[in-house]
């Protein structure tokens, strides 16, 4: 996999703060996704799991801090190029292209790669990982049952072939038997050695899976530790999860 | 009723000229959320491009077209190096009103420009064909044919392009999802880029198309950017196929008031269909729920 040699991990956040018109969301944290690590973001919705995703691929602009992938420096730099610098964000409600085909989204994901050969072996892969979409190729996005869009979705992302995959709620409004297919794939994911970073809600989801669980409370990081060191402190659970 | 067959030429190609400025315009109206109300003034200026090429500079009548869509291209592209991107980069929210504003500001610096380096008379447009084919029992001008063909050939190759090519899906996933695409790898600016400049080709084109049958002058493009916008609306901004397939329609129907109760009724009836539609239908005939982009 890219740059396996070096020791960086696959993401490093520093003093992130980002936020929206005057309003700072995150103020200033920092946590690493060392390489094939599951990292997970769990805290009560609204304060800043979405944004921090979205400020580590650029789409908000960080007001102070770093983000380094792979040990290179890319903050600031614009979506396009830190996708380029090898990160995939699968994000939240799944922004597929409603008008396209299953296959033109897939196809969209591998943008940046320019070799049929490597485009072909990767949707190969996807079609495999995710049988439903084979079946669902030449569906228009916009006619897919959440399920179906949540895998295009997460298709869409592994196109990228990138090793760092940043996941937002891949759970968020689906069905219990579907979250569970969902985390499968992802389980099969990291097993193939790929570093992840996770935005989740309920902690008991990701016990099996996540290396550290690290818990966002208005714009920073008030917890950290391993899921079921988490699960086990009920005053967290209480206060920051309503659980 | 031999008088349908030069109706339905005039109504079609008419069709053709409405289909191809409508093009551009939405496009770019799909892909940036922008109303470029200089769409008319780079129609003029293909026209007096090549004018020029060919009255000035003696070049065959073909490199006048290529004249035409060169120039419309830079066009484009500099209203989005210009005016477009600053404009989106400083004040996003307000985008859409602004660029309204801004791009009919450079519509009136292009017209007058056109103005004082050409002068106010009419020129007759020297790339257009002479003579009449005879197909069955209807006569047609070699031009006419050669607008129809000319639309078609570029609205197939601009199909093609959107759904078979890399560049061309980046257009459409731009135009559907922004963020998602720039995700992805997709320089939304590099996007916006190209299509302005394509769409400034298309209206390039358009222009000396348009010229052929009507004449040259510095407000050639107004007439075909307001039917454009006008196929836009019923159809539903955005909307491509939807906006050709008005294009024809309504040119068709336009031709036949035209005929039938006097040509000072076109326009009007145009008009009142519009309205009937944004009543029955406010996203116009084919259009889904707006989003707002940018």
């Amino acid at each position: 996999m890219r740059d396996a040699a070096t020791s960086a991990p696959a993401l490093s956040v520093e003093g992130l703060a980002s936020g929206y018109a005057g309003r700072n969301v995150l103020t200033g944290l920092g946590f690493e996704v060392p390489k094939g690590g599951c990292v997970t973001i769990v805290g009560p919705n609204g304060h800043g799991k979405t944004t921090l995703l979205r400020t580590i691929s650029g789409l908000l602009r960080a007001r102070a801090g770093r983000v380094r992938i792979d040990g290179r420096d890319v903050t600031g730099l614009a979506p396009n190029r830190i996708a380029a610098a090898g990160v995939a964000h699968v994000p939240q409600g799944d922004l597929l292209f409603p008008q396209m085909t299953v296959a033109e989204n897939l196809l969209m994901g591998a943008y940046l790669e320019t070799d049929a050969g490597e485009i072909a072996r990767r949707l190969a892969y996807v079609y495999g990982l995710l049988p439903k979409l084979a079946e669902r190729r030449d569906q228009i996005a916009a006619s897919l049952s959440g399920g179906e869009r949540r895998m295009a979705g997460i298709g869409r992302g592994l196109m990228m072939g990138a090793d760092l995959l940043l996941i937002d709620e891949p759970s968020l409004g689906l069905a219990p038997i579907i979250i569970e297919q969902i985390y499968g794939v992802i389980g099969a994911l990291k097993a193939e050695g790929r570093s992840i970073l996770l935005v989740e809600e309920n902690p008991a989801r990701v016990a099996d899976l996540a290396d550290a669980i690290h818990l966002l409370d208005n714009g920073a990081l008030v917890w950290s530790g391993a899921p079921q060191e988490l699960l086990a402190r009920d005053e967290l659970l209480a206060t920051y999860l309503g659980g | 009723m031999d008088i349908i067959g030069p109706v339905l030429v005039a109504g079609l190609t008419t069709g053709a000229l409405y289909a191809l400025a409508t093009l551009g315009l939405s496009l770019v109206w799909g892909a940036l959320g922008m109303l470029n109300m200089a769409h008319g003034a780079m129609l003029t200026l293909g026209g007096y491009a090549a004018f020029s090429a060919v009255r000035t500079l003696g070049l065959p009548p073909a490199l006048g077209v290529v004249a035409a869509a060169a120039a419309g291209v830079a066009a484009g592209a500099l209203i989005h190096l210009l005016v477009a991107s600053p404009l989106a980069r400083r004040s996003p929210e307000t985008f859409q009103t602004t660029i309204m504003i801004a791009t009919f500001g450079v519509a009136i610096a292009l017209e007058n420009a056109i103005l004082t380096v050409y002068g106010g008379q009419p020129f007759g447009q020297p790339v257009a064909l002479r003579g009449f084919a005879r197909v069955g029992p209807v006569t047609a001008p070699w031009q006419n044919l050669l607008i129809m063909g000319v639309a078609l050939a570029l609205m197939g190759a601009v199909a093609l392009y959107l759904t078979r090519t890399r560049g061309g899906r980046a257009i459409r996933a731009v135009s559907q999802n922004r963020e998602a695409a720039e995700l992805l790898g997709v320089s939304s600016q590099g996007v916006y880029l190209r299509v302005l400049a394509l769409s400034g080709g298309l209206a390039g084109v358009c222009g000396v198309m348009v010229s052929s049958i009507t004449q040259l002058s510095p407000t050639l493009g107004g007439d075909p950017m307001l039917k454009a916008f006008i196929m836009c609306v019923v159809a539903g901004l955005g909307n491509i196929p939807g906006a050709i397939a008005a294009s024809f329609g309504l040119a068709i129907v336009e031709a036949f008031v035209q005929y039938l109760a006097g040509a000072r009724w076109g326009f009007p009836t145009l008009l009142a269909i519009v309205i009937l539609v944004l009543v029955w239908r406010p996203n116009g005939l084919f259009g889904r729920a707006q989003v707002q982009r940018l």
